[in-house]
């Protein structure tokens, strides 16, 4: 029952700031060489362990794949499955499970740590807003530089499921990328770009959310961090069912 | 980079070793397996299950456009929630979950310098944090990733039957004639494997907490970060290899 209640205050919190967030947003939006910074700085941390797991994550699809599809001695498919499956399923999820722990720890740390050593109540105490001078600058640039990077993991993704094909499964790169567009259609890549633009925003919102309300000592910001982190996750999932949902909605209508 | 290879060598080795040697604290090893299970079991269960509706309609999907029938989805989808999906997923959020929690309590023990006390009393640090997370972390993993590869399962029964319209008899048979009893095998050796990752990883970064609130907080980003980019590689590791026993 305390889990319960706890998550339902949480809840009512959270669209009460994206509430303000979105206000602010639309009276005084912030400027935007601090925006482009938050991007820089985004892209500058993560590039690097986004597209080493975007690697891996493809290859590990096109492993399993490969070990399926022997069976049935229809190897050629090989490339167009796996890649339909990452593109669609897979590596946006588990890119964005990597990237909510990247991205998402680290600004709710930052956050928390400026929030628990009072910074934030000294920006206010300026009379400046501290939600548009400190929270939306972070939220867009971390939904535009999640969003990038989502997409720029997938394409790694595929780098690493043709590796692996050549590899493992003795196909050799040209069969790969022969039968990738007879199988993944336009509404399988809507489906990896609409997945990456959701999980870039729920990122972007549990981050600054769960960072601006810690409050106490050093131990508030591990437990922003920690809280940060699953409850990014744990929506993640979520919202990858439900925009499956959506988009077998659309496939269907189309 | 020697020094921080040499820590890392210094916890496993010490962390494994001193868990066969006295004093036994039976305890706080307990306490480690009910903190993995329990803060993590309603959330891994209710991903899990999300992630089963989605692996069947996306099966369903595929075998569609290729195989024009959906007959084989029970047996591959079973397929690839027990070889992956089902681990890998616990895995995350354990690491997420139990790992970030680990990486912020040792960083707070080591700038409040309860580490040193512990020193001064003469208790080993690794022995008294590192051994009970690693037990805990691997029994717990472990028994928490083979119920969510049950609650995964029968949730895609679940969902065969709604969506697609295959009785349940069906789909336990086709897995029976999928499943075999190596998969079982690998995957509670993977989960294994992660859950001896996790505590390592966090303790890690844990004992190199520099001073402040920010110690605590990049601690704990670091130890998720590195933690889930390791449950990916070592997934990767393990599939290659797995694959060549099958």
């Amino acid at each position: 029952m305390q889990i319960l209640r706890s998550f339902v205050d949480d809840l009512g919190l959270y669209f009460l700031f994206l509430k303000e967030v979105f206000s602010t947003f639309c009276k005084s939006p912030p400027e935007k060489k601090y925006i482009y910074s938050q991007v820089l700085k985004v892209f500058q941390s993560s590039l690097l362990t986004t597209s080493f797991s975007g690697f891996f994550v493809g290859a590990i699809m096109t492993i399993q794949f490969a070990m399926q599809i022997k069976m049935f001695g229809a190897s050629g498919y090989l490339g167009g499955l796996s890649t339909s499956g990452t593109v669609r399923e897979v590596g946006p999820l588990l890119i964005a499970f990597l990237l909510s722990g990247k991205v998402g720890a680290y600004t709710s740390a930052e956050l928390g740590s400026m929030k628990v050593s009072e910074q934030i109540d000294a920006i206010r105490c300026l009379g400046a807003n501290p939600i548009q001078e400190i929270i939306l600058p972070r939220f867009i640039g971390i939904i535009l530089a999640s969003f990038f990077l989502l997409v720029y993991g997938i394409l790694f993704a595929f780098y690493g499921g043709v590796l692996m094909s050549y590899i493992f499964a003795d196909v050799n790169t040209l069969e790969y990328v022969r039968h990738v567009p007879t199988i993944m259609t336009g509404i399988s890549l809507f489906s990896g770009v609409f997945k990456s633009i959701v999980f870039a925003f729920a990122i972007a919102s549990l981050c600054t959310f769960y960072g601006y309300k810690a409050s106490g000592g050093a131990k508030a910001v591990g437990k922003a961090v920690v809280s940060t982190s699953v409850a990014c996750m744990f929506s993640i999932v979520i919202l990858d069912w439900f925009t499956t949902l959506i988009v077998d909605v659309i496939n269907r209508w189309l | 980079m020697l020094a921080s290879v040499n820590q890392l060598l210094q916890i496993v080795a010490i962390g494994v070793l001193s868990i066969f040697r006295p004093p036994y604290r039976w305890k706080n090893y307990l306490r480690e397996i009910s903190f993995v299970g329990s803060e993590s079991f309603l959330v891994v269960i209710i991903c899990v299950s999300f992630a089963a509706i989605v692996t069947i309609i996306e099966a369903s999907y595929h075998m569609t456009l290729v195989v024009q029938s959906d007959a084989m989805v029970p047996g591959f989808a079973s397929l690839l929630i027990i070889r992956e999906l089902g681990s890998v997923i616990t895995a995350l959020l354990i690491g997420s979950r139990v790992g970030a929690g680990w990486a912020a309590e040792v960083a707070s023990m080591k700038i409040s310098e309860q580490i040193d006390a512990l020193k001064l009393l003469r208790i080993d640090p690794i022995k008294y944090l590192v051994s009970p997370k690693i037990v805990g972390s691997v029994l717990g993993t472990l028994l928490l990733g083979l119920a969510a590869n049950i609650i995964c399962l029968i949730c895609a029964m679940f969902v065969t039957k709604l969506k697609l319209g295959y009785p349940m008899p069906t789909f336990i048979s086709m897995t029976k004639l999928f499943v075999e009893v190596q998969d079982l095998v690998f995957a509670s050796l993977k989960l294994m494997t992660f859950g001896f990752v996790v505590p390592i990883i966090a303790c890690f970064y844990g004992f190199r907490a520099k001073s402040g609130a920010e110690g605590v907080g990049s601690a704990t980003t670091q130890a998720v970060v590195s933690i889930s980019v390791a449950i990916i590689f070592l997934d990767f590791v393990l599939s290659y290899v797995f694959s060549h026993f099958y």
